[in-house]
């Protein structure tokens, strides 16, 4: 075929990108189509008020795996990050607060204001996370194995990560055996007392799923958060410029390897001839065929809206229609005029700054995040949510005007559909429970409120095509993952169409923004190719 | 006391019997200790008012492992299985669900619901089957030691591994699913009817703490499922005389094996000496001894109750034993009846209640009662499961009266305020209100009602917290979790002593399968020469 391509990939999220990249690294010249007019996907910064940017949606990556970083090299090509330390600060209603630093030791020192015991069980708790996450990393650059055949590598791979695992010694092999299905607010009070410990904790085993901290099961997302990033608070770093900058950069990356990017290109649907994919059509009419398709879309999208129902089967079709992805997450990002005083932070100035430098934590005892998540069950959003924060500007003074801020907020938990009204309505609701749920912390902050900008699940799927507003594209549930996502037996990256490719958050790994969908999915495509 | 036996199996519930049973079978001088005027455990009938003779916790059977009942010979000692049929689940809008083991009849109510179901039905039916012929070896096999490659567990882990490779595409699907899933999500995927959903669910959360959305319940779904009376699949029964009459059974097979059994012989303590069990010392001060010691109460009483943990037992096998999650979550109310509920979705008597009767209308009614326990309250409007065994069985009431056995989901074991003693009563008027939604009639016939809540079990029947498994079937407590890390086998710290109950791989349920496990893995040792 004439002009034809030898790879297309669908959307520009930072898995594509990622993917183009690696892809382009071995000669090839994948051409990556965005529907949006910018790049990015989910990892963007945008003026949300005149003066105020801010990461659109994800604020805090997952964090990126350290050999893409490497690869791509993103520092040349501009990639800034901000570290903050402390990593986290999570208020208590009482007016005090959990600080979780860079330093266990540091940490461990401010817990002994809540409790001794607690603070002195932190230390074994950052080093069972620590030793276990790090025996589970390998699984997620790994390539889940081949259910009928595993490979030779398959099996060597797991052997291996069986190897290290054995190596864990009885007693964490048996916690990793006994963990991986409990509820992570059991985990938590096997370890802490204090509930507000116990929830700040948590909150990582939650975090943008359909889990409360009661949810069997939860406690497998914190330990497999853990294996990308051991420090308990999980990652807070951010880049200089907002989310949009390490896309970006990305970009650059992929273009200087020799991918080609294309925004303002809205993929129509796959090109499907005798069980192959040839291509795609845009929805202006034009046809690009290529030897390879790549879709970094959600699963249900890239089957049910890319692809004619006819190419495929009806038993994968069912299979397909029961992935779970009922997104929970809306985002709130607020222009604020000045700095809010947070009641718990006693010292003022430059100190004070430095304690909210990194994620703010709402949600101060498991009861609270469990209620949050009731409402959810019954199509409500919570009247008192978890709310994972961010006050970048404290890092990035560039991004507002000077002495003003802004403040980057994921709320749990929002129903994609509610059952009373419509998110046209409920937009403000959300605004105000948001608002009204920081300043039982932040007295002040409601008069320092200049503009708000409110997506919900609704809009995650409209404007960024999220089926459902999943922002991970597909449930992080047991059922979900590895070899279960985003279908049993169709982990491996290959669409059950010859030549077409997932290379998005609905593959495996998933969990966060962290770029591994993307890599291994490339590493699987030049298999095919021989590269 | 001069009689020293081969072993004393401390409590006389269907398992220790089990456990007895097949021990003296091989040969053994066994004793069985039951500190109550019973025998039976949880599985026991009790005369609570003249002439009613209550099922007073267990209530249905069909998990009794069918090689049990052969090998202790138990119809022949008066077992007698009587089936019950179908389920019934009145609905909000007043109409019902009456499901029965009549194939065509259940097709054609089902389809009144949505033809959908109707079809899906008999479908989800066969894959729960192979499901459960996947399953159900595990249910008879001795967990591995994962931690430990010796050839037990590699040939076991193959066995697993090898089966499951074997699998056919789409029940590699299914069962993964089915390990990993909520009840309501798996049902989700087959079902549309809301009222079918919810009823079939419930069997996944009975007895844990955990919701019909709770990932994990799929799985004690199909422990459910797994009841298999003469073979078929998923058909529950009474035990005619009661289910105390099971007990009966296996104790009159363990007496003409040779079994001693005492009741009202409460035990103390265990004797351990120089880290080897050697007997036990009653409450009475009599001591006696034995070379194994099977314990068929749960880890809390044996371990922490029955000796000294910080002297006889590892530290951290103490902290394993200590974090075991019991949290009872289910009440019982037992109703003497002056005569049968009148149900407002099918009026009148009929063979409609000669089936289970389940208060679980829809899904969300499942959830939010789960919700209440989990902030410490007992549901406001409980899932119930009831049956009525004097219209299959007369024996068990006087003619014309009836009685009425009612499961009731949740009554958490733990309140955020107040006792259960103080709460009894309004707990079982609860229970008593959102029957009589359904049948209103049900307050004029009471003459009899007797509550029991999570703390009475664990007073009367000695279960932790009130847990009728002898600890939580999650998924983080079973096979080789089972009761604790690396002690799956049956086998504890202290030589010589063993553990035979429910709190033991498979758990609970009237199975019998602990009991006989672990017996074999206490013979196994004994011809090794490793007691003593």
């Amino acid at each position: 075929m004439s002009g034809a391509r030898d790879v297309v990939i669908i959307g520009a999220g930072h898995n594509a990108l990622v993917t183009a990249f690696y892809l382009a690294r071995k000669g090839l010249k994948p051409l990556v189509l965005e529907r949006r007019s910018v790049v990015g996907g989910a990892a963007i910064t945008d003026e949300f008020a005149p003066g105020f940017r801010c990461s659109t949606l994800a604020h805090a990556v997952g964090p990126v795996r350290a050999d893409i970083v490497r690869d791509m090299d993103l520092a040349k090509h501009g990639l800034q990050m901000v570290d903050p330390d402390p990593r986290l600060f999570a208020p208590t209603r009482d007016g005090r607060a959990v600080v979780l630093q860079e330093d266990t030791a540091k940490t461990a020192d401010g817990l002994r204001s809540l409790s001794a015991k607690d603070a002195a069980k932190y230390l074994e708790f950052v080093q069972a996370i620590g030793r276990i996450g790090a025996t589970l990393a390998p699984l997620l650059s790994m390539t889940p194995p081949d259910i009928d055949r595993p490979t030779v590598s398959d099996l060597w791979g797991l052997l291996m990560t069986g190897k290290d695992i054995r190596g864990l010694g009885k007693k964490d092999m048996f916690r990793l055996l006994r963990w991986g299905p409990m509820a992570v607010a059991d985990l938590m009070s096997e370890f802490f007392e204090t509930d507000a410990l116990r929830a700040t904790l948590a909150a990582r085993g939650i975090f943008g799923t359909y889990f409360g901290p009661w949810s069997a099961g939860s406690t497998t997302i914190l330990l497999l958060r853990a294996a990308a990033d051991g420090h308990p608070a999980g990652p807070s770093s951010y880049p200089k410029g907002g989310m949009g900058a390490l896309t970006q950069a990305m970009a650059a990356a992929a273009k200087a390897a020799g991918a080609e990017i294309r925004t303002g290109a809205d993929v129509g649907r796959i090109i499907v001839r005798d069980g192959r994919a040839h291509g795609v059509i845009l929805k202006s009419g034009e046809e690009i065929m290529a030897g390879t398709v790549v879709s970094s879309a959600d699963p249900r999208r890239t089957f049910f809206g890319l692809i004619e129902p006819v190419h495929i089967e009806p038993d994968l079709a069912q299979k397909v229609r029961n992935i779970r992805c009922r997104g929970t997450v809306a985002k709130v990002n607020l222009a604020l005029d000045g700095l809010p005083t947070f009641t718990a932070v006693r010292s003022a100035g430059a100190a004070a700054a430095s304690i909210l430098g990194g994620r703010i934590h709402i949600g101060p005892e498991i009861d609270t995040l469990e209620r949050a998540f009731d409402a959810v069950k019954y199509g409500e959003m919570s009247s008192e949510p978890y709310l994972d924060a961010q006050i970048p500007t404290l890092g990035d003074p560039s991004l507002a005007p000077a002495g003003k801020h802004v403040m980057s907020i994921c709320f749990q938990y929002a129903p994609y559909k509610l059952k009373n009204g419509d998110w046209a309505t409920g937009r403000d609701t959300l605004a105000e429970t948001t608002i009204k749920t920081l300043a039982q912390y932040a007295p002040d902050l409601p008069k320092l409120v200049r503009s708000v900008q409110v997506i919900t699940p609704a809009d995650l799927e409209e404007t960024w095509s999220l089926t459902g507003g999943h922002i991970f594209h597909a449930e992080l549930a047991l059922d979900q993952l590895f070899t279960m996502r985003p279908i049993l037996g169709h982990a491996r990256y290959r669409a059950p169409i010859r030549a077409l490719y997932l290379c998005g958050s609905g593959t495996h790994p998933g969990l966060g923004l962290n770029g591994g969908s993307g890599a291994n999915a490339a590493r699987e495509i030049l298999k095919d190719l021989k590269r | 006391m001069g009689t020293k036996y081969d072993v004393i199996v401390i409590g006389g519930g269907h398992n220790g019997l089990v456990n007895a049973a097949y021990l003296a079978k091989a040969g053994k001088q066994v004793l069985v200790l039951e500190r109550r005027h019973v025998l039976g455990g949880a599985a026991v009938t009790e005369e609570i008012f003249p002439g009613f003779k209550f099922s007073v916790c267990s209530y249905v059977v069909s998990l009794l492992r069918p090689e049990i009942i052969r090998d202790l010979d138990l119809p022949r000692h008066g077992l007698e299985i009587l089936p019950l049929d179908g389920t019934l689940t009145p609905m909000l809008n007043g109409d019902h669900l009456w499901r029965t083991n009549d194939y065509a009849h259940t097709k054609r109510e089902i389809g009144r619901h949505s033809k959908l179901d109707a079809e899906a039905y008999p479908q989800f039916g066969q894959a729960m089957v192979q499901m459960c012929k996947f399953v159900r070896p595990i249910l008879g096999m001795t967990p591995p030691d994962p931690t430990k490659l010796n050839w037990d567990t590699i040939s076991k882990l193959l066995f697993l591994g090898r089966r499951f490779k074997n699998l056919p595409y789409q029940e590699k699907y299914d069962q993964v699913q089915l390990m990993t899933m909520s009840a309501a999500d798996l049902l989700d995927q087959w079902f549309e009817t809301d009222a079918l959903k919810a009823t079939m669910s419930a069997s996944g959360i009975i007895g844990t703490f955990l919701g019909v959305r709770s990932p994990g319940t799929a799985y004690v779904l199909l422990h459910h499922y797994m009841g298999e009376i003469d073979g078929a699949f998923r058909a529950w029964g009474f035990s005619r005389g009661g289910t105390g009459a099971i007990s009966m059974a296996i104790a009159g097979a363990a007496r003409e094996a040779g079994v001693e059994i005492r009741t009202e012989a409460p035990i103390a303590r265990i004797l351990v000496k120089d880290g080897k069990a050697k007997g036990v010392v009653l409450t009475n001060g009599d001591e006696i001894h034995a070379d194994v010691v099977s314990s068929s109460v749960d880890p809390n009483l044996t371990f922490l109750k029955l000796m000294d943990a910080d002297r006889d037992l590892p530290a951290d096998f103490v902290e394993e034993v200590r974090r075991y999650k019991y949290r009872g979550s289910s009440g019982k109310v037992n109703l003497a009846l002056d005569g049968l509920p009148d149900f407002k979705c099918i009026p009148g008597p009929g063979p409609h209640l000669r089936g289970a009767i389940s208060i679980s209308p829809a899904v969300e009614y499942m959830e939010r009662a789960y919700d209440d326990a989990k902030y410490g309250h007992h549901s406001r409007r409980p899932y119930i499961d009831m049956v009525i065994p004097s219209l299959t069985d007369p024996s068990v009431a006087p003619p014309g009266k009836h009685v009425m056995s009612c499961f009731v989901q949740y009554a958490p074991y733990k309140l955020a305020e107040g006792t259960w003693d103080e709460k009894r009563e309004s707990f079982g008027d609860t229970v008593i209100n959102t029957i009589a939604e359904h049948a209103p009639n049900i307050k004029n016939i009471i003459i009899g009602r007797q509550v029991v809540t999570p703390l009475d079990m664990e007073r009367t029947f000695g279960l932790t917290e009130g847990n009728i498994f002898q600890g939580e079937l999650s998924l983080e407590q079973l096979f080789f979790l089972r009761p604790a890390p690396g002690w799956a086998n049956y086998r504890t710290p202290i030589r010589n002593l063993y553990m035979c109950g429910s709190a033991t791989h498979p758990g609970g349920g009237i199975m019998g399968a602990p009991g006989r496990l672990a017996a074999l893995e206490t013979l196994k040792d004994w011809r090794k020469g490793g007691i003593g």
